[in-house]
């Protein structure tokens, strides 16, 4: 290696140079998709519009049918995640005319928005998922996520100051075929005399003295 | 010796005059120009201890125990005696018969009701192209079409009429525009069906 000299580097130079330059992309490299957060973001895309793309094995006569369904999103709704939270849990486990009904009397202006993905999800249901009625159709899940936050600082008097920070909301939407179910949480179901009698028995049977054994 | 002497003080002047250069940087009287500042009161500066913090009531309202989970998740998410935040669904929700849009039990259909906005709306521009600023002394009569042939031409005296150049929509019933006061009475006389 030291004693080649100029000569001897260029020659080897010349042995590892490609007859032109050659760029090796990422995707020629690895064999997974780009997925950076920013790159999901800006698409638009994320992992929740793929669960409409699975195709599931065909289904044995034993198991119970899989239902229909169908994801939508709207992505980045100027509006604060943490509003936005009430009006999607009032939807939930609600048929989609029922949950179109009860939005359109809220009077918030993340109602309108989850009211026109309901209804896109619908449409895109009958459209593309194989659903045979538009009202045959249930919430299923309906949830909020952070999206883009621009920050920036306001004064104040007395030289104090402020950070404001203005949020936008996805706003991620499940539609179900079928009727929903008598209980979308299983915690808040009425129990029913069984249940509440073994319950009282539970709660008798751990009763302890004070003191004893 | 005069001249000794006058030499001598020369001497010991420029002497100070050095020693004052060498020490001052500068000789003294100065050789050029300079301004003679006096001496004032400067502003007092303003030093940010911890008394301004305290003076300018910065830290003056502050909790005094720590918020339970239980009070900061009711704030928060609401409950029903703090103020419920939680939506939950209406029940007082019904159909319009006439369009099928749904609206609140004791409010209008609000379908059905933007109708009527909007055809009071020309009416009341039409009555404005008609009548302009011109203060209102007579019954002012909306009138649409084919309804002044239906009475006679003396019906029509002493009422301002504005006509209204299209077809009676179906959903306003002439009935709506009875008087709902009674005129005062004539005669003095009560019935005596109508005593107390």
């Amino acid at each position: 290696m030291f004693g080649l000299g100029i000569s001897g580097i260029k020659v080897i130079a010349d042995a590892l140079k490609l007859s032109e330059r050659v760029v090796i992309t990422y995707s020629q490299f690895h064999s997974g998709r780009i997925d950076y957060a920013w790159t999901r973001e800006k698409n638009g895309c994320g992992k929740w519009l793929h669960y409409n793309k699975k195709i599931y094995p065909p289904q044995t006569p034993d198991e119970e049918p899989r239902s229909a369904f169908v994801c939508h999103v709207k992505r980045n709704i100027k509006y604060s995640p943490w509003k936005m939270w009430y009006i999607a849990c009032l939807v939930r486990g609600l048929t989609v005319e029922e949950a179109v009904k009860q939005l359109t009397f809220i009077n918030k202006k993340g109602a309108g928005i989850a009211k026109d993905t309901i209804l896109e999800a619908q449409e895109l249901a009958v459209s593309q998922h194989n659903v045979e009625y538009k009202t045959n159709l249930w919430v299923a899940e309906s949830f909020v996520g952070k999206g883009h936050v621009v920050k920036g600082f306001r004064r104040h008097a007395r030289a104090r100051f402020g950070k404001v920070e203005y949020f936008h909301c996805h706003y991620f939407v499940r539609l179900e075929e079928g009727t929903p179910p008598e209980h979308y949480y299983y915690h808040t179901r009425p129990l029913t005399g069984t249940e509440m009698l073994d319950n009282w028995l539970q709660e008798m049977r751990n009763r302890r003295i004070f003191g004893g054994l | 010796m005069a001249a000794t002497l006058v030499r001598c003080l020369r001497d010991t002047l420029k002497i100070i005059d050095w020693a004052v250069i060498s020490v001052l940087g500068r000789p003294f009287p100065p050789s050029d120009p300079c301004l003679a500042v006096a001496h004032y009161e400067t502003a007092p500066e303003k030093t940010y201890s911890l008394d301004n913090v305290f003076d300018s009531a910065f830290l003056w309202a502050v909790p005094k125990h720590r918020t339970t989970i239980e009070k900061r998740l009711k704030r928060k998410f609401g409950s029903p005696d703090y103020g419920m935040k939680i939506y939950l669904p209406k029940t007082n929700l019904l159909e319009c018969n006439t369009c099928g849009h749904h609206h609140e039990a004791g409010v209008l259909c609000s379908h059905c009701y933007e109708k009527v906005i909007a055809e009071t709306k020309e009416m009341q521009e039409k009555i404005q192209e008609n009548l302009g600023l011109s203060p209102v002394e007579q019954d002012v009569v909306v009138l649409y079409d084919n309804e002044r042939q239906k009475e006679p031409e003396e019906f029509w005296q002493g009422k301002r009429i504005v006509e209204m150049k299209k077809e009676r929509p179906p959903w306003f019933s002439k009935n709506l525009m009875q008087r709902s006061t009674q005129s005062p009475a004539s005669s003095n006389d009560v019935k005596p069906t109508e005593l107390a």
